[in-house]
């Protein structure tokens, strides 16, 4: 069997788990801000965690280079702690990777937490239970299908993530080279086999987190 | 004691937050304003009133789950909330067991950790002991490992009574807990709240549209109209007659008779039912109401209605003085039951001091005095 590079595989794996873990602690709390508190522009904060569903990813990509570039505050506070930049980096990978997969982690978390009975929270409440063990002991639990399911979209969606990694973290192989950009890389160079390899491990584990979201959320409705 | 003050106006459907809310400020036409004021002492205290009263908003007031426009409401020494002094306690510190119309008991955890999950301030080591006592004091220790959804209505009921004590409240908060239950379950879980009632001493405010509960536990009720207080007071007396007959006999209202009316004083507002047991009889005037002569009627007296007396009363207001021969006298721990055989016989509970004074034995003389308003007439056609 001929060498393959597996390199970007283990990169794509490593940059959607730690996305995913991101998106996880930030999308659920958005999710619980979004679902249970009224304030005015609620729902212009939805509508902008929602926009990199729908944004072309250049346009993705082209914001994250201004905000995590050299010149952006951001870039620069992480050059001064680390003592590198970090756009062409795999961390910028992850950035790419999160704020593609948010969308899908909010969106879904937030219909999970609004079917939850608000009467159970309030019920914990007049127990003598604060807030953040309501949310801690009563909401998550019960809306902890749903946030799983999240999850596991979010994964395959973060590993799946090419424009907006390739304009931030760039095609440097065995230092960003991703299995999404890899395959692209190997196509331009006619490793067609590469290529289909790479292209069937993404499908497969894709449709593995599609078909274990499904089941999750059907059992949920039931 | 609890004292509560609330006003609250909903129009429309802007409160989205309470469910119970929305349907009362619905079923008013164009807004719903409720203004009542009442005081609660320890015991049970009936909310009654037809759905979209304000019943729940009330109780929902007190929790703190719905924050009223102005108001005052204190529990003994604590404020929970005042509007004057924006005050307005958080709902976990305000203490008050409350129990939901469909429980809300935590689907995800069972029975035991739904009841340790109320022991906030006990070491986790200790929480369930103190769940399972609680359970058991229920008769519901063989629940304690299932889920809610594997727990009959019945036994459920009591979890979420178990849960509201084990966070040892300072009132107990009902909102139409029995309407989801069958004849049976309810006359058990009624007597559990007696008991409990009877223990604890707490201020319960129990809300339904029942009149059978409310008799059946109320202590006093205050009725509701149109989120205003349109009566409030002892519930035989806010309901007047007649009353079912089966209430009655939950209460504690211990003479009861059938008899058929002989007399009908319309100018005098009375009419005279002869009482019959066996072959005895007595005759008694009671208010009128709407019977014919010869119909049969059945008549309720509470045994503390009854005055015991050693001489024939004279100038007294009491329109029934009969006269007897004391059959039994039982210790009832704080008072004594005396039974006088007068034709039918009454139970007559007195202290004991009256007992020792009067010289009451077995076998006396005696005369019971019996003013006709305290004379139920039941309905007996059910």
């Amino acid at each position: 069997m001929r060498n393959i590079d597996w390199f970007p595989l283990l990169l794509s794996l490593r940059v959607a788990f730690i996305a995913t873990v991101l998106v996880v602690v930030v999308g659920v709390a958005l999710a619980w801000v979004l679902a249970r508190r009224r304030f005015i522009g609620r729902e212009v904060v939805d509508a902008l965690v929602t926009l990199p569903l729908v944004l072309p990813p250049t346009v993705l990509g082209y914001y994250l280079l201004v905000l995590l570039g050299r010149r952006s505050p951001v870039g620069q506070a992480v050059e001064w702690v680390t003592g590198e930049q970090l756009v062409f980096t795999w961390q910028a990978a992850v950035a790419a990777a999160a704020v593609g997969a948010l969308p899908l982690m909010v969106k879904t978390a937030r219909a999970a937490i609004a079917s939850v009975d608000p009467e159970y929270e309030d019920a914990a409440r007049t127990l003598g239970r604060s807030e953040w063990q309501v949310f801690l002991y009563v909401t998550l639990p019960l809306a902890a299908r749903g946030i799983i399911a999240a999850s596991m979209l979010a994964f395959a969606r973060s590993l799946g993530d090419f424009g907006a990694t390739l304009m931030v973290a760039g095609n440097i192989p065995g230092r960003t080279q991703t299995a999404s950009v890899a395959i692209y890389d190997a196509t331009q160079v006619g490793r067609d086999a590469d290529a289909l390899i790479l292209a069937l491990i993404l499908s497969a584990v894709a449709f593995a987190l599609l078909y274990l979201t499904n089941r999750l959320t059907a059992q949920g409705s039931r | 004691m609890l004292k509560i003050k609330i006003e609250k106006s909903l129009g429309g459907l802007v409160d989205g937050s309470s469910s119970d809310a929305n349907r009362e400020s619905r079923d008013a036409a164009g807004g719903f304003m409720l203004d009542v004021a009442f005081e609660v002492p320890a015991g049970v205290t009936i909310l009654f009133g037809a759905s979209g009263s304000g019943k729940s908003l009330t109780l929902k007031s007190i929790a703190g789950l719905v924050r009223p426009d102005a108001g005052l409401i204190t529990v003994g020494e604590s404020v929970l909330f005042d509007s004057a002094r924006g005050i307005n306690l958080p709902i976990r510190e305000r203490r008050t067991g409350f129990v939901f119309q469909n429980l809300a008991l935590l689907p995800h955890l069972s029975a035991a950790r739904n009841v340790e999950f109320a022991m906030t301030d006990l070491p986790k080591s200790t929480r369930r002991a103190h769940a399972m006592s609680l359970l058991e004091n229920f008769n519901v220790g063989y629940v304690a490992e299932r889920r809610p959804r594997y727990i009959s209505g019945g036994e459920a009921q009591r979890v979420a009574l178990a849960r509201a004590l084990a966070a040892r409240p300072k009132m107990l908060l009902l909102d139409e807990p029995l309407s989801a239950l069958d004849e049976p379950t309810k006359l058990a879980i009624i007597s559990d709240l007696k008991r409990i009632n009877r223990e604890l001493r707490l201020p319960v405010v129990y809300v339904t549209h029942s009149r059978e509960e409310a008799i059946a536990l109320g202590e006093r009720i205050v009725v509701y109209e149109r989120g205003r207080v349109a009566a409030i007071g002892e519930p035989l007396d806010v309901f007047g007659s007649p009353i079912a007959s089966s209430v009655a006999r939950l209460t504690s209202v211990e003479n009861i008779f059938e008899g058929h009316v002989t007399n009908v004083t319309r100018h005098a507002g009375t009419m005279t039912v002869a009482l019959i047991e066996g072959e005895a009889s007595c005759s008694v005037d009671v208010p009128l109401a709407r019977y014919e002569i010869g119909e049969r009627v059945t008549i309720a007296v509470r045994s503390g209605d009854i005055l015991l007396a050693t001489e024939e009363p004279r100038a007294t207001s009491a329109r029934n003085a009969l006269h007897g021969e004391v059959s039994s006298i039982e210790e009832r721990g704080g008072y004594v039951l005396v039974r006088v055989a007068c034709g039918v016989v009454w139970s007559v509970s007195v202290t004991r001091q009256a007992v020792e004074e009067l010289q009451i034995v077995n076998a006396a003389r005696v005369w019971l005095a019996i003013k006709s308003h305290s004379c139920h007439l039941l309905n007996t056609d059910e």
